[in-house]
Parts: C-alpha cells; structure tokens; sequence
C-alpha cells in the first residue's frame, strides 16, 4: 500500500476522531464563554467581594496547565470519591480553564465601551442589569470576535491535551492507528493537515461574521 | 420642581461644588454659563444622580437625593430619572440601534409600553424634531446636528418633566448647531422645565426665565438674561463674558 492508500483507508477513523475534537472545542466555547461572563460581570461589579471571586477564578484557572487540570479532573478526583467519565472531565477541563481566558477577553470588551453609553441607558431609567443586557453588551459582539476567535483556535488545539485522559479525538486516534500500521510519518502528517483544514475554516467564518455585524456608517 | 439646597461635591481634593443652592420652578428655562471647571456640568449630572452629592439635598420631581448611596434605593433613582431627559454632549446615542430604535428602547426596555404604541410615539418624535426621514438609519450614518436631535427625540420618549442638557451643541460644527437650539426653543415655549448647560448667549438671551453663572464651584450671579447681560453685578461675570463676545 503506498501512503495515498494508506491515508484514504485509515481517512474515516481520523475523521471520527476529528468529530469528536470539533464537538469538544464547541462544548468548551460554549460553556467557556457563559462562565467567561458571568466571571467578566463580577469583575466589573462595584461590589467588591464580587470582584474578588472574579479575580481568584482567574487566578486559579489561568494559573495551572490544563494538563494538569485534566489529569487532576480524571486520575486525581476519583480518590476522594468523584469520578468522571474521561467525556466531561474533558469538557469540565476545557471549560472551566477557556472560562478564565474568556473572561478577561469579555471584560475588557465591556470596559472598552465608552462610559456616556452606560450613563445614557441610566438616564432613561434603566437598571444596571438593563442597561449591561441592552445597551452595552450587545455593542461589544463585534469587537468580541476576533479575539474570541483566537481564543476558539486555542481552545481547539488544547483538545488534543484530552487524549491523556484516554478521549479518542484526532491526535488520539492517530497515536492507536500508528500502533497497529506503524506509519507515524503518514499518520502525523494528515493530522496536521486536518488541523490546518479545521483553523483555516474557522478564521474564514469569523472573518465573515466581523464583516456581518460591521454598522453602516 | 427641583431644589437645590446647600450642596458640596468634592473630586478628591478638588472642590467642584461649593454650597450650591438652587431654586427651578414649574416651566421654567434656566442656564447655567460659566468657565470650563466650574462645576456647571456636575451640578447637572448631580440632578439625575450620574453624580453623588457629598453634602446637602437635592429635590427633584418630589424626591429627595442626599448623600451617601444606601440612602437611596437603586430602584428610586431609576424611578427619578424616568422622570427626567437627560441630553449629553456627545449624544451618546446607542451605536448599534436605528434612530428609531434608539428612541422607542426607553419606553419599551423600561416602561414595558407595547412595541408598536412605542413606535408609533417614536415616529411622532422623530417628525418633531425632524429627522423621521432618518428612523431607519444607524448613528453613524447622521450628522451631529441629526443625532442630537435622535438623542433628544430618546430622552422626550420617557415623558420626562424635566429636561437637562449638558452642553448640547458643544460638539457640533457651527452650521449644525443653529437645527438643535430651534429644537430645544420649540420645547421650551412648549412649557418644558429645562435646565441647559451651555455656550450660547444667543439661545440663553432668547429663551432662558433665568441665568446663573457658576465659577470655582458656586453660583455667583442668579438673574434675568436681560439683566446679567447688559449690567452683571458681578466683576468675575463681566469678565467671563467679555472674553466671549
């Protein structure tokens, strides 16, 4: 079999494994970017102690490897009792570190907005949280994206971290395929090919998106 | 409608408001002249709570603002400031709403008025002060004249009994600024209670009841247009204003 065969026969298990780091990064984005706000309101709060909570999640967060955090969610936990599947250790590990990244992405957006909008949306009567929910967040979409994008592609290469707490994504599935064909030059190769094809769709789309949610002037 | 009594706000060390006391009846137009610094602005932005008073009471709209935040319940001063429009320099219209967005957001976020009693309003609004034609165009695509009067079109949505205006045309070339005082004379004959912060002593001779000017953060001369004028009793008016004309 030369490599062109080989790659073709072996293409579906790599795509499976490329699903499953796709549905990990969207997961993460997801469930990173309600903690990323939720940590971002508290840390623009006037209530102190709310912005204490924001700054030690980020601390913690953003302070450890996420291989370690990963290797902690799943080897370490399941000896006091909790034990997670290597599915939502995965998700949790993602999550909560791209939450603390997210976060500060999401506050600095907000703090960019320029103050008279949040003292308009007050001088109407609105409450804080209306005007945050109306008024400010809603402008900050546009200015969001490009480093949420950045913040996705990151996000999508940390996926491969996952395959040490035995979760078949691409560069998983690459390392079982090499240990039966022993064909690592062929294997590692597409995978960072399939790697490329992933990030180069995705600024493509965030490209699309800033240019969408551009105003007219 | 608004009393002022007695009140001092201080940025750090810097004094901007020293024992202010005020007076604005039912109706009436009164403008606030005075050098960069003297605290005009803040005493209007003290009005509607943007700012907090350190020392003496404000009455406003039958509601009283003293010092110290956990006096007044968040939920008061969004009661009080419904009652009053606030204009700002910069306009600060929402960027990401249409003209007409901007105004009905008010009565639709805040007061939960149907959409389209807000729209129709709205639409009204924006003929009033003449820009219907923009309802469906982005701030950005308007001239300052057009998004001042987008901005005061939004505050008149609230149905406010008091107006306030913070140096309204401030930020806008010369030949725009003439389309948003005939705005501002039209709610003021209309019986509006105003309080304007501005520069220009054409519009403050026409149309104010009364002028105030402020200097170092106190009220030095409180009077009839026509008085402070032709005859301010003040040397540091006399002053303030020659160097304008």
């Amino acid at each position: 079999m030369n490599s062109v065969e080989f790659i073709w026969s072996v293409l579906p298990v790599l795509l499976k494994g490329m699903v499953m780091t796709v549905q990990l990064a969207v997961l993460a984005i997801i469930f990173g970017t309600m903690i990323g706000l939720v940590i971002a309101l508290m840390k623009i709060d006037q209530r102190p102690w709310l912005n204490r909570i924001g700054g030690l999640y980020t601390w913690f967060f953003r302070g450890i490897p996420l291989l370690v955090q990963l290797i902690f969610l799943y080897y370490g936990l399941p000896a006091v009792g909790i034990v997670l599947t290597p599915y939502s250790a995965a998700v949790l590990g993602l999550s909560l570190c791209g939450g603390a990244y997210i976060a500060e992405i999401i506050r600095a957006g907000i703090q960019s907005i320029e103050k008279g909008q949040m003292e308009a949306a007050l001088s109407l009567g609105m409450t804080y949280g209306q005007a945050m929910r109306r008024v400010i967040v809603p402008q900050t979409y546009r200015r969001l994206l490009p480093p949420m994008g950045n913040e996705f592609i990151t996000l999508l290469k940390d996926v491969a971290l996952v395959s040490v707490i035995t979760m078949v994504d691409l560069l998983r599935s690459a390392q079982l395929l090499n240990q039966t064909y022993f064909r690592p030059f062929e294997l590692y190769a597409t995978v960072a090919i399939l790697y490329l094809i992933l990030t180069s769709i995705f600024t493509v789309a965030v490209g699309y998106l800033e240019k969408k949610l551009t105003l007219p002037e | 409608m608004i009393s002022v009594s007695q009140v001092s706000k201080s940025f750090g060390q810097l004094k901007v408001l020293d024992d202010v006391s005020l007076d604005v009846q039912t109706g009436e137009v009164v403008v606030i002249i005075g050098p960069s610094g003297s605290g005009k602005s803040t005493l209007l932005r003290c009005l509607n709570c943007l700012e907090q008073v350190d020392k003496g009471a404000i009455s406003i709209n039958g509601q009283t603002i003293k010092p110290g935040s956990n006096q007044v319940k968040s939920r008061d001063i969004c009661q009080l400031r419904q009652g009053i429009g606030m204009v700002f320099q910069r306009f600060n219209l929402f960027p990401h709403m249409t003209a007409l967005e901007n105004v009905i957001e008010g009565p639709i976020t805040v007061k939960k008025i149907p959409k389209q009693e807000a729209v129709d309003k709205g639409m009204q609004l924006l003929e009033k002060v003449g820009v219907a034609d923009k309802a469906d165009s982005y701030p950005g695509q308007l001239s300052g004249g057009q998004q001042q009067r987008v901005a005061i079109a939004r505050s008149l949505a609230m149905e406010p009994k008091i107006m306030l205006f913070d140096e309204p045309t401030s930020a806008l070339d010369p030949e725009l600024v003439g389309e948003v005082l005939a705005v501002m004379k039209n709610l003021a004959k209309e019986g509006m209670t105003m309080v304007v912060v501005t520069h220009e002593m054409g519009f403050a001779k026409e149309v104010a009841d009364r002028v105030l000017f402020m200097d170092e953060g106190r009220i030095l001369e409180d009077s009839k247009p026509g008085k402070i004028f032709s005859n301010p009793s003040q040397p540091r008016t006399r002053e303030f204003l020659k160097k304008l004309l």
